[in-house]
């Protein structure tokens, strides 16, 4: 356990360390959705039902442009060779990689969230369930993006491979997050937000041995 | 597998173990070792005990490095077994430090995912070891390479004493001085009851007298 916790820490270090990246990610988010009332104009009765979808693919997308990271430079700098030896599971270091990256790409997104949503209209009485919609899909996207990043470790381009590998994947639960962050009766435990946590209940179980698997003999060094 | 020539390789292994090394804490035993699609060895039967040292030389591309890699469970053997009955700790080609992170921090985050229970002090000793006091708390980013090797050899004093460490060109980049400090590192493990080996094309602690595995360019004889 100390060992699990050690590699978050680590992690929030080294991203503390370059904490000019984790603003590069948010400032992404807020120029995306800024860019939709200047396209669409500010009319509220237009951007008012658009504000939530706008702000789901906003937050995907930006997401992911924080993939790439996850397990690049722990393979470039040896520091998985490292894990590989230690008293710490593959799968462990995986959770912990998980939890780490979400920490400073998927909670500061929820953070801005409010405040972004007042560029698009949103409705104050949306927002708490927008909030925890977006709370469970970020995460479930973090997972997938667990996923992709392992199977991608080994290949040059892998910006463009995991994009291609995540997107299709993350439909359910931008279909899902979507519908949960406008419940009809007020109550924010909808079916579709009871739908969108059993996805993130279904990757929990598969991206962690998945990603271990992948790693397990990923190796960057490629000499003899 | 199932060739007579890998059958009477396998029986020779077997013998010699059984002779030769029944303590042994290391035994490699008839191993092929495949990269990508090309076998880069074949037929490598070897075993250390305790207080042993084996430098594995060889021209470049002979699998060196592969072969530590095997060891260290980071490359799955294409045949054979290996059998290892103590910790190891494994410096590569690559430091296995942060560049974002200063020394010190690096040592610290690697000693507490091993759980080594490590007082600060015990760190400090490891980084004096090798002399690299005067820069522990520079980031890892703005060090030399020779530098940086010194915090991924230094993580080698902070390891259990009855330790098997594979050192991939352990002093590649270090200055003469420093060198004799990892040579001075490296014969005292062995007085422990350590064991070491190291792939390297430097003489590397020779008051310990190293016993040699020289690996063949096996493709480069074929053609």
């Amino acid at each position: 356990m100390n060992a699990f916790i050690q590699q978050i820490q680590r992690d929030l270090a080294i991203a503390w360390a370059s904490r000019l990246d984790i603003g590069v990610i948010l400032l992404f988010f807020v120029i995306i959705v800024t860019m939709f009332p200047l396209a669409i104009g500010p009319q509220p009765e237009i951007l008012r039902p658009l504000a939530v979808p706008l702000l789901w693919i906003a937050a995907f997308l930006s997401i992911l442009a924080g993939f790439d990271r996850l397990f690049a430079a722990d393979l470039r700098d040896g520091w998985l060779d490292q894990v590989a030896l230690s008293k710490l599971p593959l799968f462990a270091y995986v959770i912990a990689k998980a939890v780490a990256h979400w920490l400073v790409s998927g909670l500061p997104l929820l953070l801005a969230v409010p405040i972004v949503g007042l560029l698009l209209q949103v409705e104050s009485a949306v927002l708490p369930s927008l909030v925890i919609a977006l709370l469970i899909g970020t995460a479930a996207l973090t997972l997938l993006g667990v996923i992709g990043a392992s199977l991608a470790s080994g290949a040059r381009q892998a910006g463009g491979l995991m994009a291609l590998l995540v997107l299709p994947l993350a439909l359910p639960v931008l279909i899902f997050g979507v519908l949960a962050s406008q419940p009809e009766a007020g109550s924010f435990m909808s079916p579709h937000l009871k739908l969108l946590a059993a996805v993130l209940m279904v990757l929990l179980a598969i991206a962690p041995p998945v990603a271990a698997a992948a790693l397990a003999e990923a190796d960057d060094d490629g000499g003899a | 597998m199932s060739s007579a020539a890998a059958n009477t390789a396998r029986t020779n292994a077997e013998t010699n173990a059984k002779t030769k090394a029944s303590n042994a804490l290391l035994r490699l035993d008839n191993i092929a070792i495949m990269r990508g699609q090309r076998l880069i060895q074949q037929s490598l039967t070897h075993d250390m005990k305790a207080g042993g040292i084996t430098l594995v030389t060889g021209p470049n591309g002979s699998g060196k490095s592969s072969l530590l890699r095997a060891i260290a469970g980071r490359l799955a053997p294409a045949q054979g077994s290996i059998d290892c009955n103590v910790p190891i700790l494994y410096v590569g080609h690559q430091d296995g430090l942060s560049p974002a992170l200063n020394g010190r921090q690096n040592l610290q985050s690697w000693a507490k995912l091993n759980e080594y229970a490590s007082a600060d002090g015990e760190i400090e000793q490891a980084i004096d070891a090798l002399n690299a006091t005067n820069f522990a708390d520079l980031p890892v980013r703005v060090l030399s390479r020779g530098q940086r090797r010194r915090f991924a050899l230094a993580r080698l004093c902070l390891g259990p004493e009855q330790a098997l460490w594979l050192l991939d060109e352990p002093s590649a980049g270090l200055d003469i001085d420093t060198s004799q400090l990892l040579d001075r590192v490296i014969s005292r493990h062995l007085d422990k009851g350590g064991m070491v080996m190291a792939a390297t094309h430097l003489p590397l602690a020779p008051q310990t007298r190293p016993a040699i595995l020289a690996l063949n360019d096996i493709n480069g004889a074929a053609a």
